[in-house]
């Protein structure tokens, strides 16, 4: 809109707002170095002073987290890798070549694309369980590596690439690979920092495949690793700690999602480019 | 290998690698689910084939209409007010003159990059009815206690709400960019016309939207009626199955070691989802014409 300056109610308003869009994660963070008899006793107060590891300390002795951040770890660099190497790979193919059965092949593409994730978790937890993969790094590795949304994408972002720079590689001698390596890359770097953080994101935040593939405690990401706990402390509520309970649950929680407000916090502009580029399919 | 033959046998090697992904985990089990759709099995033995009985059990089930009921009034609670307030969010976030614009918007979107299961923690120990954060809240102004998950009243919208904090900053991302899309010059002949500010919104701002709107429309009505993690994290379901969404009902059936059903039900989800999405993308079509 061709704007007036903006008034207080607007400034009001949107400060609001942004109160109502952070107090939980300040909550859960601040009341997660509290005297645990605090949190219950009085839940809206904070005093710096009286902060405390004790929460985490206590829940480092009782939960597998270690375990939970090393699977996430090792699944988020093997996946993620798949997914930002081959899926630029098959966008460059789709973008750049003419070549027989191209409608075909990327209709599939797309059809996959709206292909609701749960139509294939029974099928493909049996397929997992014939092939004696349940509790495998496998199992939670390889379905989805390569996934249709990042094809979609990067098509779009290589497609604006000029023809005549590729032809130009090709008469220096460059092969195809050398041209998607040496000239595509290079030029679509924004690109795939934006697919690289998204990328991040979902694969560390996924949880409705890994709870189903995975039941063994060492193979558990940090997001299944975290489900338990909250299982746990709902099915047993008489007790008398139950303020320690909440207290590992909040450090559990803070801890799992600290890694990624920070890497939100300084690559903002990436993981903004990376939901954007999203909504381009619509 | 001459560089002809090269760039012919190039895009097949390099789309390669999706088609045999795909192939392996994602065609070779959407087959062999919709043969199990058709039998009995419980896991393990033979499979016994029973035709469409997987198909006329969910369908003549209060539990499986429950599920869709649930995930009905879920959508109910979210997509509307989602679409609404984030729209209100991106037109004030539009204004070239607004100070700290980058802060609101990093305040909005933080809670997306939280993950879920965490958050579904949190949301567990500040409802909670006894010692929770919001009933300590009202106690303190003088209100009773609610049980904002242990009564059928209020599971569904203390659900909803998590959802709705979790995503109306990506709407409001999406929005907000769509906004920007909309030539200023448009404003500005309005402006000479006279047209008021509400009237500008109503018969410009949202018509040009359309595309912005639809896109969030079909992505989040596919997320209410998958929605999984919430129920099961923070309800199981419950209380009295009234969180039991569409999505927590099909796990069930894995569970309970029913996967013939479990597989039937997927793809009634699928079909509901996919004339879901078909309805919505008509819908903005014809009043695009």
């Amino acid at each position: 809109m061709n704007d007036k300056r903006p008034g207080i109610p607007t400034y009001a308003l949107l400060a609001v707002l942004a109160v109502l869009f952070l107090y939980p994660i300040w909550w859960a963070i601040s009341s997660s170095i509290k005297p645990a008899a605090e949190i219950i006793s009085d839940p809206l107060s904070f005093n710096p002073l009286d902060a405390t590891l004790d929460g985490y300390r206590a829940m480092f002795a009782d939960v597998p987290i270690g375990t939970g951040f090393a699977n996430t770890a090792l699944v988020l660099v093997v996946k993620g890798a798949m997914t930002l190497f081959f899926c630029p790979l098959a966008g460059y193919a789709f973008a750049k070549y003419r070549f027989a059965g191209k409608n075909v092949l990327f209709g599939i593409v797309l059809l996959t694309l709206m292909l609701p994730t749960l139509v294939l978790i029974i099928p493909l937890l049996l397929e997992m369980s014939a092939l004696g993969w349940v509790n495998t790094y496998k199992a939670l590795i390889l379905p989805g590596s390569i996934d249709a949304f990042s094809i979609f994408w990067m098509r779009q972002v290589i497609a604006a690439i000029p023809d005549e720079l590729l032809d130009a590689g090709r008469v220096d001698g460059a092969s195809e690979f050398g041209l998607f390596r040496r000239i595509v890359v290079p030029v679509i770097r924004p690109g795939l920092a934006g697919l690289a953080v998204l990328t991040m994101m979902n694969i560390y935040n996924d949880f409705v495949w890994p709870v189903v593939a995975v039941n063994d405690e060492k193979h558990q990401t940090l997001q299944v690793v975290l489900s338990t706990l909250a299982q746990n402390i709902t099915g047993n509520r008489i007790g008398a700690d139950f303020a320690t309970v909440w207290s590992e649950l909040l450090a559990a929680s803070s801890i799992a999602m600290i890694p990624l407000l920070l890497v939100f916090i300084f690559l903002q502009r990436h993981f903004i480019n990376g939901i954007l580029a999203g909504s381009v399919k619509g | 290998m001459s560089a002809l033959l090269q760039k012919r046998a190039a895009p097949y090697v390099f789309v390669l690698p999706f088609f045999l992904v795909f192939a392996a985990f994602g065609a070779y089990p959407l087959a062999y689910a919709l043969r199990l759709s058709f039998t009995k099995w419980t896991g393990a033995g033979e499979a016994r084939w029973i035709g469409l009985d997987n198909y006329t059990y969910l369908l003549t089930s209060p539990e499986f209409w429950a599920s869709l009921g649930n995930s009905s009034i879920m959508w109910l609670l979210v997509v509307p007010i989602q679409l609404v307030a984030g729209l209100g969010a991106a037109v004030l976030l539009s204004n070239a003159k607004l100070r700290l614009r980058g802060l609101f918007r990093v305040a909005f979107i933080a809670p997306f990059v939280t993950p879920l299961v965490a958050m579904a923690q949190v949301w567990i120990v500040v409802f909670d009815r006894d010692y929770g954060l919001v009933n300590h809240a009202l106690n303190l102004i003088g209100l009773p206690d609610v049980g904002w998950l242990t009564s059928t009243a209020w599971s569904k919208p203390t659900l909803a709400l998590l959802f709705l904090w979790k995503t109306t900053g990506f709407a409001i991302i999406i929005l907000l960019a769509g906004l920007q899309s909309v030539p200023t010059h448009v404003y500005e002949a309005a402006d000479l016309d006279g047209a008021s500010r509400w009237r500008q919104f109503w018969s410009m701002t949202v018509p040009l939207m359309r595309r912005s709107l639809s896109f969030l429309l079909v992505i989040q009505t596919l997320a209410v009626f998958q929605m999984f993690a919430e129920p099961f994290v923070v309800t199981q379901g419950g209380p009295y199955g009234s969180t039991t969404t569409a999505g927590l009902y099909l796990y069930d059936h894995i569970t309970a070691s029913d996967l013939g059903t479990g597989a039937a039900n997927s793809f009634l989800l699928v079909i509901l989802v996919f004339a879901l999405s078909l309805i919505s993308v008509r819908f903005l079509r014809a009043r695009d014409e």
